[in-house]
């Protein structure tokens, strides 16, 4: 029997059963993935050896009856920016060629204590870096809904094979809307949770003040589990929040009655969206009316400066944090240098990406002397207003509701010269990695034949009251259900 | 005026100091701080920058600040931020450094260096701007001879130990006043044991930036900086060479350029590093990685409820307690294994005068001739309360305990036990001190008669005389004795 497109909760009960065993489920994953990789190519890279291994571990333990979580046995697949030990980690860039991690990230360890079997490192923008999975080494992700367009990113690989039904889920990270962009694109569910909730020990880091690990699955339930495993203070983390892990799936009740949702106005103009996309969203609100909430319009005065706000202190962090690749220590070095300054050029110059370059340049000017001040403080004081705008919003209601992305997936190579309006793609996303709140893309509609998202945003530490939203909305619709026909 | 002072301009000199801090793990990773292992072996994900780590504050460094602060007068602030360095070398792993920028842990201090003009000059407050905390890079090893190539090797066990920086003001007015500063500051953070702050281990580095001006100007002139200077010496040296340098720049109508300098001991002259004008942009900005460091009053009074008496509350306690001479009690509260081996040694000997006599002329001759630190010989104050009660007791003489000290100080040991091995006992045997004053009178008959003639100070020659021939173990008073009795004519 075929296993392919169940939820992680199904994939548990029947492992618990002994319906299905984990070398079967992983057996199977990995197969899927070969099979996809030609058209998909959703993965950098596969470890089918280690991962049959601990499969049949893991069906050890189940037969001495102590398995060591439900989850013990299920395949997942992790982006490739997040490091496991004896696995290459590559950020789809050049310039980590032929690094092996010593040590494991921390969000990838629980998964491995709880039994949850790596089959892969999922494709990504290089350095996550990018909205649709184009800027890799290896090529790009492919949309299993339709080959020609794009998956989303900078997730994409991870959204691409939960969609097309290789894993029953992923880990992503989400800096600028890196987790929720591709959820809506490829039809599935991506939480990105609190900045801090989850560590960021061993995600290889983009822009640390936003950079926040989250997963993909195909159902609230199973995010809802998954973050418990992962969530929860890391002493290796400085910014990690000191609470233990919130138990998240006593909220999936489907009772949403009185619960207020706010629809931010800024949001809900017609300038710069596609308006199939915002009927499919005043649909999903009007859903949720129907289930007991409370609709109320808000304000979030100062969205309209999010994306620049964004894009200084993004690309600002993004220039210190990759400077690191300088071909010293590890990953690629360019050869036949003559001095020192030839060696950083040309290593850098040949490792990293047009994207990559881009943004190095966009953030060392913004920290330069004489710029700071006008670029990257006056940034981190608008970040403050954004902030505000929201705990003045949740004031008001429990959760906002948005479209998660302007569009459905877009071709492939549609916007690889227009920067800018890849950029324009994360308007929706950003402020919530801005103000650091939680943040969940779910599926609520088709649109031309490509699935649409609905992004749900609550306050910090609001994790439950979204997946209480979300797994409610799930009951009532047949959207998260739907499977991509042209999926190979 | 203070030595190094120039007679024509007034010298104006600032220091920066960075002492590494003695904790056992780096500032920001578990990695042990060690010496002499070898290259790359004191090291973790987090010092070698691996993709994916992030840093974590080691909080005893952040108690050594603290402390370093409050014995320095500063203001610990209760937010302070750690901010990024960026700049590409190869011995520098993130590519940054994480350091201090606009909100360091401490402002506004000073500290107070003696004896400047003089044993009785007034003390000077010197103040201190700042002091924050860094972390230290690694080596770059360019030595061909020692690895047989021109190719550039790193070692990343230092990369990340604990540094504070400590800036002074441009308080200070000469070479030897700024020797004398980093001698106090020396002295106060091995005080509140934060720091080695060996110079020569490069465990305390000083950079200098030193201007001039006419007297009587108010302006600062433009400035140079002095860079790793890596001993009292060589700070002195630099200083002097640069403000001769800037001083004859300036007599011939000619203008500073600010730069940065190094200087060569062998021609004992300072060359332009590198002028300002090209000087780095080191993009400064807080870490995100890092949220900023909180302490509440309670922490900080907390530190300050745990620091050790200063030197110069001691050495006031001392002359006050112990009724000590100002000299004395100074040079005896010069480091502390030396103060707390005097008031160790006193409470167990009971006259504090006559201990503080025997350190400073006897043990400090005995440890300056086998080059030892009080703290690292093996003489411990019970020892010496137990040699000198031995002399009181006219078991051993002053001399004979004199040539023990060595062997305790290399070896320690039981006093009593030594002066039995060695022989050593005071002769108490009258039998042999009256042969032995016969003797020296017959040999000195012109001597014995110039003191019957009432020259009493002869007394003192022919006692030592009998000392000699006693091998120095006679008593002293028995000699005495017995000489003045022989020589009235009232032999036995």
């Amino acid at each position: 029997m075929s296993t392919v497109f169940e939820t992680l909760s199904e994939l548990s009960h029947k492992l618990a059963s002994r319906e299905v065993s984990a070398v079967e489920l992983v057996t199977a994953a990995l197969a899927r993935a070969d099979a996809t990789q030609s058209t998909l190519h959703a993965f950098a890279g596969l470890r089918p050896d280690r991962a049959r291994a601990e499969a049949a571990q893991a069906d050890a333990r189940r037969r001495r009856g102590e398995p060591r979580s439900p989850f013990d046995g299920v395949p997942i697949a992790i982006k490739d920016n997040m490091v496991q030990t004896g696995e290459p980690t590559t950020c789809a860039s050049r310039i980590l060629e032929g690094f092996v991690s010593p040590y494991t990230a921390t969000a990838v360890a629980r998964l491995e204590q709880a039994g949850a079997v790596v089959i892969g490192r999922t494709n990504m923008d290089e350095f996550a870096m990018g909205s649709s999975t184009e800027h890799s080494r290896s090529g790009p992700t492919r949309n299993p809904w339709r080959l020609a367009n794009t998956p989303g990113g900078s997730s994409g690989g991870s959204a691409a094979a939960v969609a097309a039904g290789i894993v029953p889920a992923a880990l992503g990270s989400d800096t600028g809307g890196s987790i929720r962009q591709p959820a809506s694109f490829c039809g599935v569910v991506g939480f990105k949770p609190t900045y801090g909730r989850v560590s960021r020990w061993g995600l290889v880091a983009f822009a640390s003040s936003l950079d926040q690990i989250g997963v993909f699955t195909r159902s609230a339930r199973d995010a809802a589990g998954l973050l418990e495993l992962i969530s929860g203070h890391d002493p290796f983390d400085s910014t990690s929040i000191p609470e233990p892990a919130p138990e998240l799936r006593p909220a999936l009740d489907g009772d949403v009655s009185g619960l207020v949702v706010g629809l931010p106005k800024e949001c809900f103009v017609p300038a710069g969206v596609d308006p199939g996309v915002l009927a499919a969203v005043r649909d999903a609100v009007a859903e949720l009316e129907r289930a007991g909430a409370k609709v109320r319009e808000i304000s979030l005065p100062h969205t309209r400066y999010a994306i620049a706000t964004y894009y200084l202190i993004a690309t600002a962090e993004a220039s210190s944090n990759l400077a690191r690749y300088d071909g010293v220590r590890y990953g690629r070095r360019a050869r036949g240098a003559r001095s020192l300054t030839e060696m950083y050029e040309r290593t850098r110059s040949e490792g990293f990406g047009e994207e990559v370059k881009r943004r190095i340049l966009l953030g060392t000017y913004v920290l330069s002397a004489g710029y700071y001040d006008a670029y990257y403080r006056k940034a981190q004081q608008v970040r403050t207003l954004l902030r505000g705008d929201f705990e003045r919003a949740f004031g008001a209601c429990d959760v906002i509701v948005t479209p998660t992305s302007p569009e459905v997936a877009f071709e492939l190579g549609a916007k690889t010269s227009d920067p800018l309006a890849m950029y324009l793609s994360d308007i929706y996303t950003v402020s919530a990695n801005l103000a650091g709140i939680p943040g969940v893309s779910i599926p609520c509609g088709m649109l031309r034949g490509l699935p649409v998202g609905l992004q749900l945003l609550g306050p910090a530490l609001g994790e439950a009251v979204l997946l209480r939203v979300a797994d409610a909305f799930e009951r009532r619709t047949p959207h998260h259900a739907r499977r991509p026909e042209s999926s190979p | 005026m203070s030595g190094g002072a120039h007679p024509r301009f007034e010298v104006v000199i600032g220091l920066e100091v960075h002492t590494q801090l003695r904790t056992e793990s780096k500032l920001f990773s578990p990695a042990p701080v060690s010496f002499g292992r070898p290259p790359n072996h004191s090291v973790h994900p987090i010092c070698l920058a691996l993709p994916g780590v992030l840093p974590v504050l080691n909080a005893r460094a952040v108690e050594f600040a603290i402390r370093t602060a409050l014995a320095t007068h500063c203001s610990v602030h209760p937010r302070s931020i750690f901010a990024r360095k960026n700049y590409f070398y190869p011995d520098l792993p993130k590519g940054y450094q994480i350091s201090q920028y606009e909100d360091p842990i401490a402002t506004g201090g000073w500290l107070e260096v003696a004896g400047l003009d003089g044993p009785d000059a007034p003390v000077r407050r010197v103040g201190l701007t700042r002091i924050h905390m860094e972390e230290d890079a690694g080596k770059s090893i360019h030595d061909a001879a020692v690895i047989g190539s021109d190719v550039t090797h790193i070692d990343l066990n230092r990369a990340g130990i604990p540094l504070l920086e400590i800036v002074s003001e441009p308080d200070l007015r000469s070479p030897a006043e700024a020797a004398a500063y980093l001698r106090t500051l020396r002295q106060i953070l091995r005080y509140i044991d934060v720091s080695d702050a060996d110079m020569e281990k490069g465990h305390f580095r000083c950079d200098a930036n030193v201007s001039l001006r006419r007297p009587g100007e108010t302006a600062l002139g433009t400035r140079t900086e002095l860079k790793n200077l890596n001993s009292f010496r060589h700070v002195e040296m630099a200083l002097e060479a640069e403000i001769e340098r800037q001083a004859e720049v300036l007599e011939r109508g000619g203008r500073i350029q600010q730069a940065t300098m190094a200087f060569d001991p062998a021609t004992r002259r300072t060359r332009v590093l590198r002028l300002k004008e090209n000087a780095d942009d080191y993009r400064y900005f807080p870490d995100p990685d890092l949220i900023p460091l909180q302490l509440s009053e309670e922490q900080i009074e907390r530190v300050r409820a745990s620091l050790p008496e200063l030197a110069e509350q001691k050495c006031a306690r001392f002359q006050r307690e112990h009724g000590l001479s100002a000299y004395d009690a100074q040079q005896l509260t010069g480091s502390r294994p030396l103060a707390d081996f005097f008031e160790k040694a006193a409470a167990a000997y009971g006259n504090p005068k006559a201990v503080a006599n025997w350190m400073l002329r006897d043990l400090r001759e005995t440890l300056t001739a086998l080059e030892l630190e009080i703290e690292a010989s093996r003489i411990t104050p019970q020892i010496l309360a137990a040699l000198m009660t031995l002399v009181d007791a006219g078991a051993t003489t002053a001399r004979s305990a004199r040539e023990l000290l060595p062997v305790l100080v290399r070896e320690g040991g039981d006093p009593a036990a030594l002066v039995r091995e060695r022989g050593l006992e005071a002769v108490s045997d009258t039998g042999v001190i009256e042969a032995a004053v016969a003797a020296v009178i017959a040999e000195n008959a012109e001597n014995a008669e110039r003191y019957r003639n009432g020259e009493e100070k002869v007394l003192n020659f022919l006692m030592g005389q009998v000392m000699r021939r006693t091998g120095g173990k006679a008593s002293p008073a028995a000699v005495r004795e017995l000489l003045a009795r022989k020589l009235a004519g009232k032999a036995s």
